[in-house]
Formats: structure tokens, C-alpha cells, sequence
């Protein structure tokens, strides 16, 4: 490979994002919404998640030490602010599941030396173990903290015999230095994606889903291809108005400029005043840029009580 | 999809064509790779592929799914499992049932662990001079063989198993009708005996069937349908359904300690051990002074509500005064309510009276025929599960005790582990000459047997299974192997079962070959009941291919029943000053908290389950005692604190965590850990707060009574790092990760519909 040839490549591969209509004629796009109203934080989806992609159980020792490889996790939250404010948590508790967001502008993949982490055609954050050198930038530089150093060499002490058995073959079982993320569950894309290829179609809505989504007790976790517009993740995202290549959401603006009105016509309550109902959708850290696939719909609660 | 191509009991007998096969390939690939640097067979044996015909069951690198009944606990789900090369690599829901409807808990998942562990008992084995030694299964036998043949009068011959449904359950009660033994106890550690026995006596049935769907408003008072109930999967989906209807289903719930479900309420209520009773009859009253109400009870239950008011309650209870007339209106606005009650309620000494006082609340808000039913009758009432209890097992204790128990066989149990040390369980287990247990891996209660049987998985077995409750139809789940047997040497509990009532009854035995024939044979006969029309081998084929046989079925309405008004009376305020004159040495309320993923403790040997965060605190690999932060603050304690947790009984260590979901007058400690034996990852975990319970149970029912121990707290010198999921802080500090919205700024029904299964 000649200097030229890999220069060219190394541009391709770091090509600005996300570029407007991306995925307009592109055939997937995959994406999620998850909608915390009805997520009850029972960890169906994260035990699913160990099943389905060999994810190593790291004892209580590494698990200490920071070094568990759960690629989904539920984050548990008692209060919005700087302090807990009630005596007792009337509202209950917060969840939040939390994986890899695949990032359209990922801050991961930038840093990678190797160009191990990197955009694959159909939107997703890939991890390639056997160029990844373990430098540990990506997981620095990870505003989610999603990312999972393999620490040890997990297929000598994770598996005792006759545990083994249960690895997935479709599934790469890590070795020692090499960081590993949730992929979107990427072993059943290709599979439908090869097996809609034979069939001369594409991937229909619901022929493929990850395994948290597949699992989860109340059906929290949509997941889908947004690149096809009947698909119910791209009218749910459609619906809660939330724009792919967006930094800040339109009915976000809109919004504060409302509950600026508000208060500027001295009504006092702010946002609450607006009295328009609101959309639920948004998406974590989106203020950094990273452009995340991932929609949560807020938590609901009545006040009535 | 076919039954996976085996024999009942899945052994393979001899050398067949496959094997033969393997053998001359391994022969002559090694000789080729002699020159690839491989120099002995053993060397290549992992390059060695097989290019015959697999058995009909293997696709090389396809996963075919194969339906079957997930074991982890009673709800009888229906799952898929996911088979390559003849090895199970994952469960997943089965969509055809009406209880999973396609979906999985975390549990149930982790059932692929028990059957993959490295623990697991490969051989029998006989104690001889305290030590366990390899045996046959034919001497196991023929010692059971001789002990069910023994007749001594007054001698107990005595089969104790957890709870169990199905074919399996018909097998067991056989047990004592035909001899083998003289009676057959049912335990679990974590009952709703108490319930059960409310049920009766006030709807004339032990189960009602409350539709939370169908409800505008759940009030529950400590009921965990979505974490550890005894259905969480049908009841996640209920609830779903509940929340994206029409109206978005409101829930309430209150309870001392916050539970999984509690997490989810829009408002929690956190009120003092014990005295939900109180608050039930505070509503009671409430609502009675409404006209709509006003003639719904007779006229001495409605006297017995009267010095309930909203000032005494709350005293009682801790309970706002302002809230009890809140929540009574809400349970009118929102018609059809539904007011559900768990397992806190019921573990006192008026655990009955609580739960009835709960219940009252339903019959006087009618919600019998709206959301609460009865079941439809079973087409065959002998399947349906036999929940068990505590006190079947105290009575058992004391006989063991006074030396009348001859042999002991147990099956699905651990009552070493899970009794309080009171009962002297194991010491009293030691008096009984003959003990044999049947499991998968040595647990507490295997240690201290005689005899030790190895079990095939749930996930290498046949069996049939019904749910307690079904609100969806009638639902058989079927039970498969996924895949062949893992040990030689492992049986299943239902061959061992026939064969003592083969020789107890051979008359009535001595067509079956084996628990398959029986089993098959039994599911054949049901064929009336749901595909008339079909030859017996294709129903048969059908219902192992579907995992579920499943008829229409309507839920009936539940019968008015005239009730005793002592039921509902809730102990006198000079009562609950006996118990605070105990409250100078033990101040404190001991809550053994039951986990989702941890139970009574069986699913501890589950690495997964281990490493699963708890989903309130987020401790993983440990036991912890939950605080609130102003009782923390009181006694000087921090998080990572290890106390001393010490009721009359005895005491256990645990670690501090402050959690603002409990009420300040409480310790709770997870049950589940502090196993002795039970494999390498269950053995030396945390501690089992079961062991120091006090002996109170409940006057009605002589359940034990969970919630109802005294302890005293000190902090001791130690301090140690928490082995958990969440970070430095576990509030949000005003960034949006969580964000929450109140109902009435979203209107629901704009949004995409939502598919939800």
C-alpha cells in the first residue's frame, strides 16, 4: 500500500459527521428509542446483553476495580440537582439504560491511532479487535463511558468448564488488550442483512432486533433502521421531532423561547407556564455534539397525588 | 421442529454410526496434520471436523430454537432456545405464550448457567463416616427402594419439595397415597400463605387474578409485581399496557422499604412496618363517607372502620395526614381501581389481618368483575401448582425434632439455608436416620444428607408446568430437553419418582417405562381438552413444538362472601406499645428485602445474576444493609460502615448503604447470599439475614413472619469500598440524563402507537 493510497484512505475514514441527508438513499441507518416511561429497570436487557454477546463475568475483585464489561448498564438516579432535596423519593427512582449511543460524530473514533473504532455504511460505531492496540484513548474520550477495556485475557478465567458451551460462535470472545463496546447486537444485522441480500430485498421493519429489545419485559427498547422511513423507530422519531444531524432540536429552540416569552411577561412559573403539551423525545448529551442514535422518551409521572 | 432426538432419560446406549464416524475421523485427520506440527491425536483434536451427516436436530451454523418452560420460578414461562451444534446457547421468550408473550426476565435467562456450571453434581454419592463417596445409581436406589418399603408404625416417611405444577406434582402426591411415603410436605421459604388463606376466607378462593391493565389506578401496598412476584413477566406486560392506555394507568404504591415496583410508582408512599392495615382501613373509612360507598359494607365491618380517622392513621402509620382523603378520592376518580398487597404486609404477627383490611379495600371499591377475578377453572386441577408454606415445614421440624422421622427425601428445597437458626433445621435433619436430596449442584441442605443425586437441568428434562394465575387463557407450558445431557450419570427427579411408585404400586405404574412415557402419556390424555382431532403423536409433536398447549378461557367473577369482622381488626394502640416497650434494646425494623434475581437464594450460584447490579442500590457480589441517610446521620454511620446487625436471635455483618427509600425506623437486608456450599460463586457472598429471624408468626396461619424481627444496630471500626455499578454521585446535578415529565404536560395518544407484546 503506497503513502498516497493510505493517506486517501485515512481521509475517507475520517470524513466529517454527520453530513446533511446522510442516509438519504443509503438502505440502513440503525437507531433506537427508549422510552423510560416504561422502562422499569429490571435488567432483562442487560442480562440478555451478556448472553447474547459473550460478555465476561469479572468477579467482585475487578468489579471493583472498575473493570466490569457490561456493554448496557442501568444508571439508578435520586434527584435532578446538585443535592437530594426530599426526605423520601416520592417520584421513585430514575433508570436509564445506557450503551454505546453510536454516535453519528462519535469522540471516540477521532482518537483512535489505529482507526480501530470507525462509521460503518449503516451507522453504526464499529470496534475492530484485531486492529485495536489498546491505547484506551477512545474510552477516554467517550462522554457515556460505554467503552470496556479487556484488562485480563477473560476466555482463561471467565469461562470454567464446562461454561464455555455457551459462548456464541457468531459472537468474537475478546482477548486481553483490546477494548469492546455494545454493537447493536451487529451479528444479527449481518445475518439479516445477508439473508435479505439473498432474497434481492432489503431488511424489513421488525425482522431484526437487538437482544435487549428482544427481551424486555414492558418493550421499552425499539430498535430499527431510520434510513426507512415506515419503520416505527423513524416515526417515533419522526413523531418526537428529534432530527438525526441536529446539535439542538428545533422544538427544543422553540420551546425556550417560549418559557423565555413566559417569563419576560412576568407569568413566574417559567416552562411550566407555557401550557403546551410537550414532545418526550431528546437525547443524552446532545449539547456535546456527538450526534447519538439513541432517543430516550422521558419518564412520566402524575402529580396528582 | 421435532423432539430432540433422544431418549427420555438421554442416555445413548453403545457405540452408534455418528460416534463410530468421529472416531475413524479424528484417526485420520491426525495423521494428516502430523506434518502441521500436530504430533499426537490429542494435539488436533480441536482442529478435527466432522463431514458426515449431523444428527437431524444439527444445522452447522444455524441456531434452530426450540420451545420449552422456563424453571427459574414458578410463572411458568414459555421460552425459546437457541441450539447450535447440538448445544443450547440462549433463552429467549416464546412468543406463543401467553404468559411471556415472547419476553424474559434476567433470571430466566441465567438458566443457561445453572445448566453449563461447574459445580454441577455429576455422580450420586453416599456419605460414609461424614464424607461423601461416589456411588452407583442402582445402590442409590435400591437404599430409596428399601426406605420406601419401610413400614413401622409411627415411623414418617417424608418427601419435601418446593413448589411444584404439572405431571411432576400428580407424581408426588402419588407419593403418599400409594405408600411410598406417608406424607409430602410443599415449602417455600418466601410463601404467600398468608394471602392465600385471606383469599379464602373472604372471596372463597386462594388466588384472585388482579388485571392491573385494566385498572385507572394500582394501589399496592408493598406488592413487587415487577420485580420479584410471582409472575414479573406477565405483570411487566400488563403494566405496559396499563401505562400506554387510554389514560395512563396511575400507581401508587406504599411499603416500609422500596421495592423494584416502587421505583416505578408516580407517587411512594413510605409508611412503618406493619401498620398497612391501618392505612387500608384510614381509605376504608374514607371512602365510606362518600354516598357512593356509604352501603357497601355491612353495618358492623363499617363500625369497625369508624376510629380510624385521618389523625389516628397518620400517627400510626407515618402516613401524611393529607394524603389518605388524596388517595381515597384517587381511588374514585380513577375507576376501576386496584388495590394489590405483597409480601410486606403479610410477614407479621397480624399479617392476616393486614392483608384482609387490604382486601376490604377492593370489596368496598367493587372491584370484584372490573379488576379482580377469579381463574378459570383448570380442565385438570390435579396439574395445578402446589404454592407451599412455612408451616408444613415447622411441623415437619418438630418431628424430625422428637425422632419420628424414619427418611427424608427433598427435592427443589434448601431449609438449611433458608430457615432461621431457631428452628435448628439441620440439627433436627441430623435425627432423621435416612436423608437423600436431589440436585444440581451440593447445597446447604445436600451437605447434611446421606444420600446425593444428581439432577439433569431443567434445560435436559421433561416436564409440564401451570402458572398459579392466568388472566390469558389456560396455558399447559411444556417442558424439553434443549440439548443432550451435559453428566452421564444425571437423571430426572420424575424417573427416580416412578420408580419408587413402581414398586409401591406396580399395578398402576408398570406401563410407564419412564417419566417420558408418563409424562408424554399424561399430555396425550389432555388431548380432549385442547385438539381433539388430531392423532395422539401429532398433538404430542404440536405441544412440543408450540412449548404450550393453551385453550380460551374466562375469568370468573369472584363470589360475594359474608366475613368475620375480627378478620379486618388491626392490633390496638395498646398493643403496639407492648411492641415499642421491646424497642429500647432492638429499635430498629429488620426488612430481609427479596431481590428479583436473588429470590430465596437458589439463582445465587448464577454468575450472571451475581454480577447484575441490584437495580436500587447497584452493589453487586454482596450483602449490604440499607439505611436512610437521617438514621445514618443519627448514629454517625457512612456508607461503607460495616454494621452489626443483631436481633434476639443472632447477628449477622453487613456493609452500610444510605438509600432515602426506606422509612427511617428500618434496616433492610437482601436475602439470597450467605451461602455455606452451593458452588464458587455462591459460596462465601455476603450474608443471610434469614438466619437471625425472630420466631413470630402469623395467629392466623402460623406462617413466619418475615418483617416482624427487632434488631439492634452498631457500627464497628471497620469500613469498606462497596462493590457497585454507580459512580461518585447517583443524583443527576442538572444534567439531563433522566428527564421527567408530569402526565398532564404529554398527551400520550399523539405519539407513534406503541407496539407492546
Amino acid at each position: 500500500m503506497s503513502l498516497d493510497n493510505l493517506i486517501s484512505n485515512w481521509s475517507k475514514l475520517r470524513v466529517r459527521r454527520p453530513q446533511l441527508d446522510q442516509y438519504k438513499d443509503a438502505p440502513y441507518k440503525w437507531a433506537m428509542v427508549i422510552d423510560l416511561d416504561s422502562c422499569t429497570g429490571c435488567n432483562a436487557c442487560t442480562t440478555a446483553c451478556y448472553a447474547e454477546n459473550n460478555l465476561p463475568v469479572v468477579g467482585k475483585k475487578r468489579f471493583l476495580e472498575g473493570q466490569v464489561m457490561h456493554w448496557l448498564r442501568i444508571e439508578c438516579y435520586w434527584g435532578e440537582g446538585e443535592e437530594s432535596t426530599q426526605e423520601f423519593p416520592e417520584q421513585g427512582a430514575a433508570f436509564l439504560p445506557m450503551m454505546c449511543q453510536q454516535c453519528e460524530s462519535a469522540p471516540c473514533e477521532i482518537v483512535c491511532p489505529v482507526g480501530a473504532t470507525h462509521h460503518t455504511p449503516d451507522g453504526l460505531n464499529s470496534q475492530v479487535y484485531n486492529r485495536c492496540i489498546g491505547s484506551r484513548y477512545c474510552s477516554a474520550n467517550c462522554p457515556y463511558k460505554v467503552r470496556y477495556f479487556n484488562w485480563y485475557n477473560y476466555p482463561e478465567s471467565a469461562w470454567p468448564s464446562p461454561l464455555e458451551l455457551q459462548l456464541s460462535p457468531d459472537v468474537t470472545v475478546r482477548s486481553k488488550g483490546v477494548m469492546e463496546k455494545c454493537t447493536f447486537c451487529v451479528q444479527r444485522l449481518t445475518e439479516a442483512k445477508s439473508k435479505a441480500r439473498t432474497e434481492k430485498r432489503n431488511v424489513q421493519d421488525g425482522e431484526v432486533v437487538t437482544a435487549c429489545a428482544q427481551a424486555c419485559p414492558t418493550s421499552a427498547i425499539h430498535f430499527g433502521n431510520i434510513a426507512d422511513s415506515s419503520s416505527t423507530v423513524a416515526k417515533m422519531w419522526k413523531a418526537q421531532q428529534v432530527e438525526l444531524s441536529a446539535d439542538k432540536q428545533k422544538k427544543d429552540m422553540k420551546h425556550e423561547k417560549m418559557s423565555a416569552a413566559g417569563e419576560a411577561a412576568g407569568t413566574g412559573a417559567g416552562a411550566a407556564s407555557v401550557g403546551a403539551e410537550k414532545l418526550r423525545g431528546y437525547r443524552v448529551f446532545e449539547e456535546l455534539r456527538t450526534y447519538p442514535s439513541v432517543v430516550y422518551l422521558e419518564r412520566i409521572r402524575s402529580t396528582e397525588v | 421442529m421435532t423432539r430432540i432426538g433422544m431418549t427420555a432419560n438421554g442416555a445413548r446406549s453403545g457405540v452408534n454410526r455418528r460416534d463410530f464416524l468421529n472416531l475413524v475421523g479424528l484417526g485420520g485427520t491426525a495423521s494428516v496434520l502430523g506434518g502441521c506440527g500436530n504430533t499426537s491425536i490429542e494435539s488436533g483434536v480441536e482442529l478435527v471436523q466432522s463431514y458426515v451427516q449431523p444428527e437431524s436436530f444439527v444445522v452447522p451454523g444455524v441456531g434452530v430454537y426450540y420451545a420449552s418452560t422456563c424453571t427459574q420460578c414458578g410463572s411458568a414461562c414459555g421460552i425459546m432456545g437457541k441450539v447450535r451444534e447440538g448445544r443450547i446457547l440462549k433463552l429467549e421468550g416464546n412468543p406463543q405464550s401467553a404468559i411471556s408473550g415472547g419476553k424474559i426476565c434476567g433470571l430466566g435467562q441465567a438458566g443457561i448457567q445453572g445448566h453449563y456450571s461447574p459445580d454441577r453434581l455429576k455422580t450420586p454419592m453416599l456419605k460414609e463416616n461424614g464424607v461423601f463417596k461416589i456411588t452407583t445409581w442402582e445402590k442409590a436406589m435400591s437404599l430409596l427402594s428399601a426406605t420406601a418399603s419401610f413400614a413401622d408404625h409411627g415411623a414418617r416417611r417424608v418427601v419435601l419439595t418446593g413448589p411444584t405444577s404439572g405431571h411432576l406434582q400428580i407424581l408426588l402426591k402419588a407419593m403418599p397415597q400409594s405408600g411410598a411415603a406417608t406424607d409430602y410436605v410443599v415449602y417455600d421459604a418466601l410463601s404467600t400463605a398468608v394471602e392465600a388463606s385471606v383469599n379464602l376466607k373472604m372471596f372463597g378462593v386462594d388466588q384472585t387474578v388482579g388485571l392491573i391493565d385494566k385498572a385507572g389506578l394500582v394501589l399496592s401496598f408493598g406488592n413487587d409485581f415487577l420485580g420479584a412476584g410471582d409472575s414479573p413477566v406477565a405483570a411487566a406486560r400488563q403494566y405496559a399496557r396499563f401505562r400506554k392506555g387510554a389514560r395512563r394507568g396511575i400507581l401508587v404504591q406504599v411499603e416500609p422499604k422500596m421495592t423494584l415496583t416502587g421505583a416505578n410508582a408516580d407517587r411512594w408512599v413510605v409508611i412503618a412496618p406493619g401498620t398497612e392495615g391501618v392505612l387500608a382501613l384510614g381509605l376504608v373509612r374514607e371512602l365510606l363517607q362518600r354516598k357512593e360507598f356509604a352501603n357497601n359494607l355491612s353495618p358492623s365491618l363499617s363500625a369497625a372502620v369508624e376510629p380510624y380517622s385521618h389523625a389516628e392513621v397518620s400517627h400510626i402509620t407515618g402516613v401524611r395526614g393529607d394524603l389518605i382523603p388524596r388517595i381515597a378520592a384517587m381511588l374514585w376518580e380513577h375507576s376501576p381501581s386496584l388495590v394489590l398487597a405483597g409480601r410486606y404486609p403479610q410477614g407479621h404477627a397480624h399479617g392476616s389481618h393486614n392483608m384482609a383490611a387490604i382486601a376490604l379495600l377492593n370489596v368496598v371499591l367493587q372491584n370484584q368483575g372490573k379488576t379482580l377475578w377469579r381463574a378459570a377453572e383448570l380442565p385438570f386441577p390435579q396439574m395445578a401448582p402446589a404454592l407451599g408454606n412455612f408451616k408444613g415445614l415447622a411441623e415437619l421440624n418438630t418431628q424430625m425434632g422428637a425422632g419420628e422421622v424414619r427418611s427424608l427425601l427433598i427435592y427443589g428445597t434448601n431449609p438449611v439455608y433458608s430457615t432461621p437458626d431457631f428452628m435448628r433445621f439441620a440439627d433436627n435433619l441430623q435425627k432423621v436416620p435416612f436423608k437423600a436430596a436431589w440436585v444440581t449442584e451440593l447445597d446447604e441442605t445436600a451437605m447434611h444428607c446421606d444420600l446425593v443425586l444428581p439432577l439433569m437441568s431443567p434445560l435436559e428434562d421433561f416436564g409440564t408446568h401451570v402458572a398459579a394465575r392466568q388472566s390469558d387463557g389456560m396455558e399447559i407450558s411444556i417442558q424439553q430437553p434443549l440439548m443432550e445431557k451435559l453428566h452421564a450419570e444425571t437423571r430426572s427427579f420424575g424417573d427416580s419418582l416412578l420408580e419408587l411408585l413402581k414398586q409401591a404400586k406396580p399395578e398402576s405404574y408398570k406401563s410407564f417405562p419412564d417419566y417420558y412415557a408418563y409424562l408424554k402419556s399424561g399430555v396425550v390424555n389432555a388431548k380432549p381438552a385442547f385438539d381433539p382431532k388430531v392423532e395422539d403423536e401429532e398433538f404430542w409433536e404440536n405441544a412440543l413444538s408450540a412449548g404450550v398447549l393453551r385453550r380460551p378461557a374466562t375469568l370468573l367473577p369472584l363470589p360475594a362472601i359474608e366475613f368475620n369482622v375480627d378478620l379486618v381488626r388491626q392490633p390496638s394502640l395498646s398493643a403496639a406499645e407492648g411492641v415499642a416497650s421491646g424497642e429500647a434494646a432492638y429499635p430498629f425494623s429488620l426488612i430481609p428485602a427479596v431481590r428479583p434475581s436473588m429470590r430465596d437464594g437458589r439463582p445465587a450460584n448464577l454468575s450472571w445474576l451475581q454480577e447484575s447490579p441490584d437495580p436500587l442500590t447497584t452493589v453487586v457480589w454482596d450483602s449490604w444493609a440499607e439505611l436512610h441517610p437521617s438514621t445514618a446521620k443519627q448514629l454517625q454511620i457512612n456508607e461503607g460502615d460495616v454494621l452489626v446487625i443483631k436481633s434476639a436471635q443472632g447477628s449477622i455483618r453487613a456493609k452500610a448503604y444510605l438509600i432515602p427509600g426506606i422509612h427511617p425506623g428500618s434496616v433492610a437486608v437482601p436475602i439470597g447470599q450467605g451461602h455455606e456450599s452451593y458452588g464458587r460463586y455462591a459460596t462465601n457472598v455476603g450474608v443471610n439475614p434469614l438466619k437471625i429471624l425472630d420466631p413470630i408468626f402469623d395467629q392466623e396461619t402460623g406462617e413466619l413472619a418475615l418483617y416482624a424481627t427487632r434488631v439492634a444496630i452498631s457500627k464497628t471500626d471497620q469500613n469498606e469500598r462497596f462493590t457497585k455499578d454507580e459512580g461518585a454521585t447517583n443524583l443527576q446535578q442538572g444534567r439531563k440524563l433522566v428527564a421527567t415529565l408530569a402526565a398532564d404536560q404529554v398527551d400520550l395518544a399523539k405519539e407513534t402507537p406503541f407496539v407492546i407484546r
